[in-house]
């Protein structure tokens, strides 16, 4: 699957990454959890090769790759959905299934409701939705989403929540980051906390109380 | 598949104003310099058309398209290709005409 292992970013003489390790395993639910500017978004786009690290590498099933990018590992399997709308908003959401090539089998994110209007007349919930419904379609081996929740209703925050763990039940390894510290405790299998640039796994993440792992937790 | 697909259609319609405005803007220049206007001349057509394909790929990244595409396997280069045939078959077809 993908990780990326001592990933380093240099800005204007600030690191914004320093030696980060993030990887994301089949059938598990991963969690990239850190403040906002913590360098959770960076650190996703130099895994799909939107972005070039100072030092480190991506790996894909253990093989180190030179020059990663979206569209190769999209062809491997992998599903990116990053923290900014991505879909095009000429088009319905069902132009968008069809240039996929899936139906839309499984609505269980409900984005029936609102198949066949412009991308660019949904709301910021349903246009979430069915960026997600459009992940669900492909069936990915490796989903890498940033901030999934963001701006959703509690409501729709469970239904994202249980397509995600639907997904991880089918074999997918799903890997997303999010700000939530204490609700990712809820839904993360295995959890890594970001905190200044570096990453480390943490064990017991539920049992523990979070100021003893997450430093930015006040005490 | 993607041809037909309605991203690639938005594209083309897109492009096509592009290609309207570059041959505009070239057959101006042609007639400021006394060459005829809607001549095919192959290096010309060659930095016209990179200039259309580089603000058509502005707006697609703009918009994170890019990321659209990446998502069904597809490069934005590979995506594009297809406009630049039509490029120059279209500026061919009309310095014939012409």
């Amino acid at each position: 699957m993908i990780a990326g292992d001592s990933i380093t970013v240099r800005l204007g003489g600030r690191a914004i990454l320093q030696s980060a390790y993030v990887d994301a395993v089949p059938g598990k639910i991963t969690v990239l959890v850190g403040r906002s500017g913590a360098g959770k978004t960076t650190l996703f786009e130099i895994l799909v090769g939107r972005r070039r690290p100072d030092g480190g590498q991506v790996r894909w099933n253990g093989e180190q790759m030179s020059r990663p990018s979206l569209p190769l590992l999209a062809r491997r399997g992998l599903f990116y959905h990053p923290d900014r709308p991505w879909l095009a908003t000429s088009l319905t959401a069902a132009d968008h299934f069809a240039l996929l090539g899936r139906p839309l089998v499984d609505d269980r994110l409900d984005t029936t409701a609102w198949l066949h209007r412009r991308v660019g007349d949904l709301s910021g919930g349903e246009l979430r939705l069915t960026e997600l419904a459009l992940g669900l379609a492909l069936a990915p081996t490796v989903a890498l989403l940033d901030e999934p929740f963001r701006g959703l209703e509690p409501r729709r925050r469970e239904q994202v929540a249980a397509a995600l763990r639907l997904l991880a039940e089918r074999g997918t390894a799903v890997l997303y980051a999010d700000h939530d510290v204490e609700s990712v405790r809820r839904t993360a299998d295995r959890l890594f906390s970001m905190e200044q640039g570096a990453t480390r796994l943490v064990e017991g993440f539920r049992e523990r109380p979070l100021h003893e792992w997450y430093h930015a937790w006040p005490r | 598949m993607w041809l037909t697909s309605r991203l690639f259609q938005s594209y083309l319609r897109r492009f096509l104003l592009l290609w309207i405005a570059g041959k505009i803007a070239n057959a101006a220049t042609a007639s400021i310099v006394k060459l005829p206007p809607l001549a095919f001349r192959p290096g010309t057509e060659l930095i016209v058309c990179a200039f259309e394909v580089a603000v058509l790929v502005a707006f697609i990244r703009r918009a994170n398209e890019d990321i659209l595409l990446g998502n069904i396997g597809l490069r934005v280069s590979v995506a594009l290709a297809p406009l630049v045939l039509l490029h120059f078959a279209l500026s061919l077809a009309l310095s014939l005409f012409a």
